[in-house]
């Protein structure tokens, strides 16, 4: 009797490992297809970008290119010279965007950080409806608020400008960025504050030197957040500045729906390309850090 | 050195009232224990006087000087908090020194003080670490360090040992014992833990519900608590409450237990009245478990009594006996080396010279 319930055991126990093997391979190959589905795009932009317009006509928009040509990414740079004058191509505006990302994303971070060490921290009498106005800001579509802010920047005399994106960028952001910092802030215990209090630190020293130097997870969270967000803004770029002031993702489509006689898709990928190149730089660099803040609880301390 | 006086305090949290016309006096050099069940108010009166909560009616005095409105920086006292409150972000080093370097002290002072405390807290090794490499029995040695560098008025104490382990905590009772003896600055410390109230204070200030029911030298506040919720929240295992009602015959003054058929009194013969009780008046019957002894006929006020153990515990030194008193449990607490079973009578005493008796309605000793 024994060795027979014994054997059925062993029976168990070894369809049960097949099983298990039988799913985790499923499992890889589902994994699998998906990462193929989601990197195709990309594959078929740097493809497409090496060819030249000839095998581009083809058709055949899945091979490899013949002989890896890197005309088309130049173009896209730093145009064809003086031949064609209207032509649009991304290096100015690449360099726009940066002088009002880096500015917009500093800018808002650290109000952000401010501004979450003050509601949680020094909690003053209608704290929690302040918070809410700002949460409240994160929900405001963007629409809703392209014919105030160009009147304001009118009214200041940054329009079409630079300085008046960045602004633009901060004041947006701020909603968000404060709703991180404060939910951050809430989970490090308030004792700490009171400790550097007696100790006779005030405001500014106690976010500077106590609060600021554990806040890491939490700012590489924001400055990926606003980062990615500012940098691939259109709507406010193309409604706000034109011309020569205009970020990338608006000289982007400039020089995409422009191109007067044949469209030149293999300039196009690569424009689309470079335009994205940042925001890949940031995820790679800093993308773990992105994770381990999302999820970051209290500071052991 | 200094001393602290409380007036009339009260806060209010919103609708609740979290301290109620509170008084104290503290002189020079005493260690103060505020002791109470959690939400007794016990810690926002040590905020208050810390100056990390604002006062709404009241005033505190330190040495004289009202310090309603002072800064907490400014009030010379330190802190030390139940989390530790470290600096996550600064060694063990700046984390001690970072109070003394706000109030821009001489660097060879800062040294000086941060060796002489650091030794005397066996921190000196751990100076470079950060906190999170730290355990919480140096943890808390830290935060003390970090108190004691700053030479303060005053200390505060926010329950300091509630997150060590059993033993851990013992020691660290132990040296902040030791610390009180050799600097001789007062202290006020809170806590919920009893046995760390009795083992410290020079005086304890028993709370509840907003109000100081009780201050007095530990061994007052054991043997003559004035009410039942303090009679009840000091001791362990807690004191034996036996409701009944009072009965004075030929100018002698009994206590005859709830629901006895028969005609059992305890007398009442050398019993303190604060006030003398009226016939049939109801009363709680209050002895602590220390006072159910072996029958011991030395014993100067004393009955004897015959008792059926229900429960047995021993605790290593000596055993917790729970008896059926009349229909009570009591508990008693004799030594290990006497055969009790479980329903075979023991022939005991109790001593009635240490026992309270509280009045049923108000709950206070009468």
């Amino acid at each position: 009797m024994q060795t027979l319930e014994f054997q059925n055991i062993k029976k168990i126990e070894r369809s049960a490992t097949r099983k298990r093997i039988f799913f985790r391979w499923l499992l890889f190959l589902m994994l699998g297809l998906f990462a193929l589905y989601y990197i195709a795009p990309l594959y078929v932009m740097i493809v497409t970008s090496l060819k030249t317009m000839e095998e581009i006509r083809q058709g055949n928009l899945m091979s490899l290119p013949g002989e890896i040509i890197f005309d088309s990414w130049k173009t896209a740079w730093s145009g064809r010279g003086g031949i064609d004058a209207g032509n649009v191509f991304l290096r100015p505006f690449f360099w726009n965007s940066l002088k009002m990302v880096v500015p917009a994303v500093a800018i808002s971070t650290f109000f952000g950080a401010m501004n979450g060490y003050a509601l949680t921290k020094w909690r003053f009498k209608g704290d929690n409806l302040l918070f809410l106005a700002f949460l409240f800001g994160c929900f405001i579509p963007y629409q809703a608020i392209l014919l105030p802010m160009s009147r304001t920047l009118g009214i200041l005399g940054i329009s079409n400008s630079i300085s008046g994106l960045v602004l633009v960028h901060t004041v947006y952001g701020l909603s968000f960025t404060t709703l991180f910092f404060r939910n951050y802030y809430i989970s490090i215990p308030d004792e700490m504050i009171k400790a550097a209090r007696i100790d006779g630190a005030g405001f500014f020293k106690i976010f500077f030197k106590v609060l600021l130097p554990i806040s890491s997870p939490i700012i590489v969270v924001t400055v990926i957040w606003q980062f990615t967000n500012i940098w691939n803004d259109f709507l406010f770029g193309s409604s706000f500045s034109f011309g020569e002031a205009a970020p990338i993702q608006v000289a982007l489509n400039n020089m995409v729906l422009t191109s007067t006689s044949v469209k030149e898709y293999n300039v196009d990928m690569a424009a689309a390309f470079i335009a994205g190149i940042p925001t890949l730089i940031v995820y790679v660099l800093a993308g773990k850090y992105f994770i381990r803040g999302l999820t970051a609880g209290s500071v052991k301390g | 050195m200094a001393t602290l006086k409380v007036n009339n305090l009260t806060k209010d949290f919103g609708n609740t009232k979290v301290l109620k016309q509170i008084n104290l006096e503290v002189s020079d050099g005493e260690f103060i224990v505020l002791l109470g069940p959690s939400g007794c108010g016990k810690s926002t009166l040590l905020n208050m006087i810390a100056g990390l909560e604002s006062v709404d009616e009241g005033e505190i005095i330190i040495d004289e000087y009202v310090v309603n409105r002072v800064e907490p920086k400014d009030r010379n006292i330190a802190m030390v908090f139940q989390s530790y409150a470290l600096y996550p972000a600064m060694t063990v080093r700046n984390n001690v020194i970072f109070g003394l370097k706000q109030r821009k002290v001489s660097k060879e002072h800062i040294e000086k003080s941060l060796n002489r405390f650091s030794k005397m807290l066996q921190i000196d090794q751990l100076l470079d670490r950060k906190p999170a490499q730290l355990s919480g029995g140096q943890r808390q040695r830290v935060a003390m360090g970090r108190a004691l560098v700053r030479e303060p008025q005053i200390f505060l104490f926010d329950e300091p040992l509630s997150n060590l382990d059993a033993k851990l905590r013992v020691e660290m009772r132990h040296e902040i014992n030791k610390l009180h003896e050799q600097l001789g600055t007062t202290m006020i410390y809170v806590t919920h833990d009893q046995v760390e109230a009795m083992s410290l204070a020079t005086r304890i200030a028993v709370m509840n519900e907003g109000i100081i029911q009780q201050i007095g030298t530990p061994q007052e506040i054991y043997d003559q608590p004035n009410s039942i919720f303090v009679a009840d929240f000091v001791g362990s295992p807690s004191i034996n409450l036996v409701p009944g009602k009072f009965s004075v015959e030929k100018n002698q003054f009994f206590f005859i237990p709830k629901q006895m058929e028969e005609n059992f009194k305890i007398p009442l013969k050398d019993y303190k009245f604060n006030n003398r009780p009226s016939e049939g008046q109801e009363v709680i019957f209050g002895f602590r478990p220390e006072h159910i002894n072996l029958e011991d006929k030395s014993l100067k006020f004393q009955i004897e009594l015959n008792l059926e153990p229900i429960l047995i515990e021993l605790t290593g030194y000596e055993q917790n006996i729970t008896f059926d008193f009349m229909g009570h449990e009591v508990i008693g607490r004799l030594p290990r080396n006497i055969n009790a079973q479980v329903g075979k009578a023991i022939s005991l005493s109790l001593n009635l010279s240490e026992i309270s008796i509280f009045d049923k309605i108000s709950t206070n000793r009468i």
